[in-house]
């Protein structure tokens, strides 16, 4: 009997992965490749290629793409600069420290999206919280809300996807040995050398995993950047529920899906050819 | 002994089972109070009366025909209730089952508007409402008379205007397009004037954002519908409706047999309860909806909020729903440019 597994422990393992693979292929690659397909769809059921022609040559849509690139590259940044301290306390802190910044992060996870955007709508729009508190300081004039902007809409998603970014840093800077970065306090180096030369080459693999993440929840966001930019602003994934639902133009739909898939994988490669450098 | 255990109470589970396999109906509803009042008039008092279950999706309506195209081999709906002429849309694609008069016990009572179009394969209609001006009684007097009020340049950070991926924010573009001059082919003129009361006038998407407009935005003129206007007085705010002089389009909800379900019969009962003079009465009562049924009794202050009577309905503007549906895409694709920041 132990003879027999232990002769083929390749086919042990695809046996373990075949029941995971088989759903990822049912549920997802399947209907993906038939969404592609629809994008290559003209009016008249031809193959053809306008839907992407329209999506790449129209400024519109060109604006769209590129206004969901750069809020989601800005999001990425911000919650890398604001989740960085907090995922380094977390790791390097007391237990009891450490509870509290997980309950802190992990809490509003628990909350739905939908439920957190209306907190920021509260607090963004014209009569809201920030314009009670920065208006009497003459900041800012009377009718001011940072309700559909671009501004709001980065403010508001970097809140709601803050919490993937912590988590993803707190087991990457954990996974650092606290040792190394006390050789290199006794050899003179500053708090900052250490942080700089030490912890963060060595939490890489966490914080360009954690800024995948949020890169890819940022371009794929729907419902935070409808409610606070509102129609004036639209944004890809609203750009694509639209064409899918109200013009009804489904290659279109399409072929902005695949754009958006592209960008996600497009940073996939560097990443995934980065970490087999590193490994070899 | 494990069996002869089990076995009582397998035989209970498959009774159980079956007694409760009553027939079910799916249809759609568009959320909040509405579908609460569509609950109490009409489907909680079908499953008793029938003793059948009524499963609710809540879906607006584009989106209604956006997942009726993609279930077209086997479709999830029985009934699909559709506004801004979306049922003309889905007709056209095949995706409903036409309705014959005699197949409704209330035909001989609706009001001729309301079924001209079985005949084309659609639905009748189950309500109407009356697109027009919304406005703040305490803030604009005299009250606004014509379309062509809402471009006074004073009035423009007050303004609300309706995205035209909403149906009745469409309907309502529309005509104020066709009081500047333009045509479904030529939207401009509404689109020119509109951006020029950008950015101080505030652009929603779903009518509950109208509301926090009024509520919270200082909003003080919206095109809506005569409905909404009692939405927004129950809530507390002085808000009236006005037919300006130009004319108002008459934005119907249709209810509609959808095409490939087995259970056609259970459906039309839906449909005919619907269409009954006592659950036109409860829509007007509850939510100002104008009613279809011309036996319909209203009380002397609900009928002053509606659009009532042959003569009534027939000053009502009709924007022809197929024209519209093969023009929506430009439309929305030449709005959507317009009002882009």
């Amino acid at each position: 009997m132990p003879a027999a597994s232990a002769a083929s422990p390749r086919l042990e393992a695809a046996a373990l992965i075949a029941p995971g693979a088989a759903l990822l292929l049912a549920a997802f690659v399947l209907p993906v490749l038939q969404l592609l397909s629809v994008s290559f769809v003209a009016a008249d059921g031809s193959f053809s290629l306008d839907a992407y022609a329209r999506l790449i040559s129209d400024a519109f849509y060109f604006g769209v793409t590129a206004r969901t690139l750069r809020v989601a590259a800005l999001i990425t940044l911000i919650t890398l600069l604001l989740g960085f301290p907090l995922a380094y306390v977390a790791a390097r802190g007391s237990p009891r420290t450490a509870l509290w910044i997980s309950v802190l992060v992990i809490t509003p996870l628990l909350t739905s999206v939908v439920i957190r955007t209306f907190g920021w709508l509260v607090v963004l729009g014209r009569n809201g919280l920030l314009a009670q508190v920065l208006q009497p300081l003459g900041l800012v004039e009377p009718g001011f809300a940072l309700m559909r902007t671009e501004t709001g809409v980065v403010i508001a998603l970097a809140q709601v996807l803050l919490p993937f970014m912590v988590l993803t840093l707190i087991g990457s800077i954990r996974a650092v040995d606290m040792r190394l970065e006390e050789a290199a306090r006794t050899m003179g180096a500053g708090f900052g050398a250490t942080l700089a030369r030490v912890t963060i080459p060595l939490s890489l693999p966490g914080i360009v995993g954690g800024s995948l993440l949020v890169f890819a929840l940022s371009i794929s966001s729907f419902i935070t950047p409808a409610l606070v930019g509102g129609p004036r602003l639209p944004f890809l994934a609203g750009s694509i529920f639209e064409s899918a639902t109200a013009t009804l133009d489904w290659p279109f739909a399409a072929a902005q899906s695949a754009l958006l898939l592209l960008a996600v994988l497009l940073l996939f490669v560097p990443v995934t050819l980065l970490r087999r450098e590193r490994r070899g | 002994m494990t069996l002869v255990r089990t076995l009582p109470a397998l035989i209970a589970l498959v009774f159980a089972a079956t007694a409760s396999a009553q027939q079910t109906l799916v249809i759609n509803s568009f959320g909040g109070d509405y579908e609460k009042t569509h609950r109490e008039l009409i489907i909680t008092p079908f499953e008793k009366q029938n003793n059948v279950k009524v499963q609710v999706t809540t879906v607006y309506s584009a989106d209604t025909v956006a997942q009726l195209r993609a279930q077209k081999e086997r479709p999830q709906f029985d009934v699909v209730h559709l506004s801004g002429g979306l049922d003309a849309t889905a007709a056209a694609e095949g995706l409903l089952q036409p309705i014959q008069p005699g197949q409704l016990s209330n035909y001989k009572d609706l009001y001729p508007i309301a079924m001209q179009n079985l005949a084309s394969g659609r639905g009748p209609m189950y309500h109407i409402a009356v697109i027009g001006l919304l406005y703040r009684t305490d803030k604009l007097k005299p009250a606004p008379a014509s379309w062509k009020d809402v471009f006074e340049s004073k009035l423009a950070k007050h303004l609300v205007w309706t995205d035209v991926s909403n149906q009745w924010g469409m309907l309502g573009f529309l005509m104020v397009n066709q009081v500047l001059g333009g045509t479904l082919d030529n939207v401009n003129p509404a689109l020119d004037a509109i951006k020029k009361t950008l950015p101080g006038a505030t652009i929603v998407s779903k009518s509950p954002e109208i509301q926090q407009a009024f509520a919270q935005s200082d909003a003080w003129l919206a095109p809506y519908a005569q409905d909404y206007a009692f939405t927004l007085r129950k809530a507390g705010l002085p808000v009236q409706f006005i037919q300006p002089r130009e004319g108002a389009p008459i934005a119907p909800v249709t209810i509609n047999l959808v095409k490939g379900r087995p259970n056609t019969e259970l459906a039309l009962k839906f449909i005919d309860y619907t269409l009954r003079p006592e659950v036109q009465a409860g829509w007007a009562n509850a939510m100002r909806y104008s009613p279809v049924n011309k036996q319909t009794k209203l009380g002397p202050e609900v009928a002053a909020e509606v659009t009532v009577g042959e003569a009534a309905m027939s000053k009502l503007v009709e924007i022809d729903a197929n024209q519209l549906s093969a023009r929506r895409a430009a439309i929305t694709e030449a709005w959507k440019r317009a009002i882009a920041k």
